[in-house]
């Protein structure tokens, strides 16, 4: 350590920004290892700097900015592909989004798909039952307004349902999607984008039925027709049945259509209203 | 020691999630960072974003503190570099260096020259681009892509100014010794 230490004239020109280079460089320097003129400098600085830095106001935005639970890594992800903040927190927040939920489904494809991978061809059934049907289930978790605490105050503050359902839709989709795609490589037999459709067809009709009754009932009776299905088809034939050729085409009209019934009837998302 | 705790046992604090601490320190370090920033940004409103910034980044990291050096370093290694991030994102605010507030007055340069003698003149007689360079990378520590988003010139432009004005420097000492 030298002896020297800002005196206050230096302070005083430092602060009113009058110093030149060499004295503004010394002043900094010193500042950042000797403790007593930092003080010094600080307590210059609060007080000219009223003017320009308001430190109360600097506070309160770093007190709440640090007391706001942080966004979700999902969050983040959402925001770094684009979506406003607050918009990206509207979707995350689902339940759906939950990590047990996703942990859960996943879990519950992979079951199926480790059971047909080494099950004999009996055994594929159920992954064919399971795998199109999981991405429409959280779906319908993912806006069903039983399962989201945010859903309430969201919808009195008027926020368009359609977009709101849309946009976690998408999320949803583009979580579940790879996973089935990928979980259905292991599947023998079956070339992974079989699944696709399907998915996708359960999801439109579940949008389109949730504007008569509430997505979760939908999804359910959706899923439980389809495991139904499935299995009278497994009793007479293959089950592979159902991802045939004609089959796909008709998944898809079926997509097409369900979606243009939700659109239309987009104002109907009653279950996103409050209850008042 | 009068008893207050040092800034390293205030981070502690901040790591063991104390708001207390946390004000503390912010109380401590907010007003000579904020004042280190307003000399090198012009835009008051990017400078309070940037020192908020920083203490957020404290509050979210405190352990990144080694313990090596000071923690007054450490804050300002932080600050000066949520200044640059914040920059980035808002190219129409232009730095503050070599604006008229950092040349002295004629009477000044005497002092200065008494004062610091040749390596003061010498800085003082550099363009404000090539002394706004030498700010950045010799006094602030930054590495010359963060000095050109700072400054927001080209890293090539970062790099020949400091090769440029240290040549400068160099002869003006070597003139002086002479």
């Amino acid at each position: 350590m030298t002896g020297w230490h800002v005196d206050d004239e230096t302070l005083r020109r430092y602060v009113e920004r009058i110093d030149s280079v060499a004295e503004g460089a010394s002043v900094e320097q010193h500042v950042v290892t000797c403790e007593r003129c930092r003080a010094r400098v600080n307590t210059a600085a609060v007080a000219v700097d009223l003017a320009v830095v308001d430190h109360d106001a600097v506070w309160d935005r770093t007190r709440d900015a640090v007391e706001i639970p942080r966004p979700s890594v999902f969050e983040r992800l959402l925001s770094a592909v684009g979506l406003p903040s607050h918009e990206a927190r509207m979707v995350a927040v689902a339940s759906a989004f939950r990590g047990v939920w996703l942990i859960g489904v996943a879990a519950v494809i992979a079951f199926a798909a480790l059971a047909a991978k080494i099950g004999n061809t009996d055994e594929l059934w159920f992954f064919l039952a399971v795998a199109p049907a999981a991405p429409c289930l959280l779906v319908a978790v993912s806006y069903d307004r039983r399962w989201d605490p945010a859903l309430e105050p969201e919808m009195v503050t008027p926020y368009p349902a359609l977009r709101l359902v849309l946009l976690r839709t998408t999320a949803v989709l583009a979580l579940a999607l790879p996973a089935v795609l990928l979980l259905g490589l292991v599947v023998p037999g079956q070339t992974p984008f079989v699944w696709l459709l399907p998915a996708l067809g359960f999801v439109a009709v579940v949008l389109a039925a949730s504007t008569w009754i509430s997505p979760l009932n939908a999804a359910t009776t959706v899923s439980v027709a389809w495991l139904l299905a499935v299995w009278l088809v497994k009793r007479a034939h293959s089950p592979t049945v159902v991802l045939e050729a004609r089959i796909q085409v008709a998944f898809l009209v079926l997509a097409a259509a369900s979606f243009c019934i939700f659109v239309v009837r987009a104002h109907h998302l009653s279950q996103l209203r409050p209850r008042r | 020691m009068d008893g207050r705790p040092s800034d390293a046992m205030l981070l502690v604090g901040v790591a063991e999630r104390d708001i207390g601490a946390f004000r503390t320190l912010y109380e401590r370090h907010a007003g000579w960072l904020s004042l280190r920033l307003a000399r090198r940004c012009n835009d008051a409103e990017l400078v309070a974003d940037a020192v908020q910034d920083t203490f957020v980044v404290i509050w979210q990291k405190p352990r990144s503190f080694r313990g090596d050096g000071d923690v007054a370093a450490w804050l300002w290694g932080i600050a000066i570099r949520r200044l640059v991030s914040r920059l980035r994102q808002r190219s129409d605010v232009a730095a503050a260096f070599g604006s008229s507030d950092t040349v002295p007055a004629a009477e000044d340069e005497v002092l200065l020259s008494v004062e610091y003698g040749d390596m003061g003149a010498a800085l003082a007689r550099l363009s404000p681009e090539m002394r706004a360079v030498i700010q950045a990378v010799v006094l602030d520590g930054l590495s010359a892509r963060e000095a050109a988003q700072l400054l927001n010139v080209p890293v090539s432009s970062v790099k020949t100014r400091l090769f440029r004005a240290k040549a400068h420097l160099r002869a003006a000492l070597a003139e002086g010794l002479s």
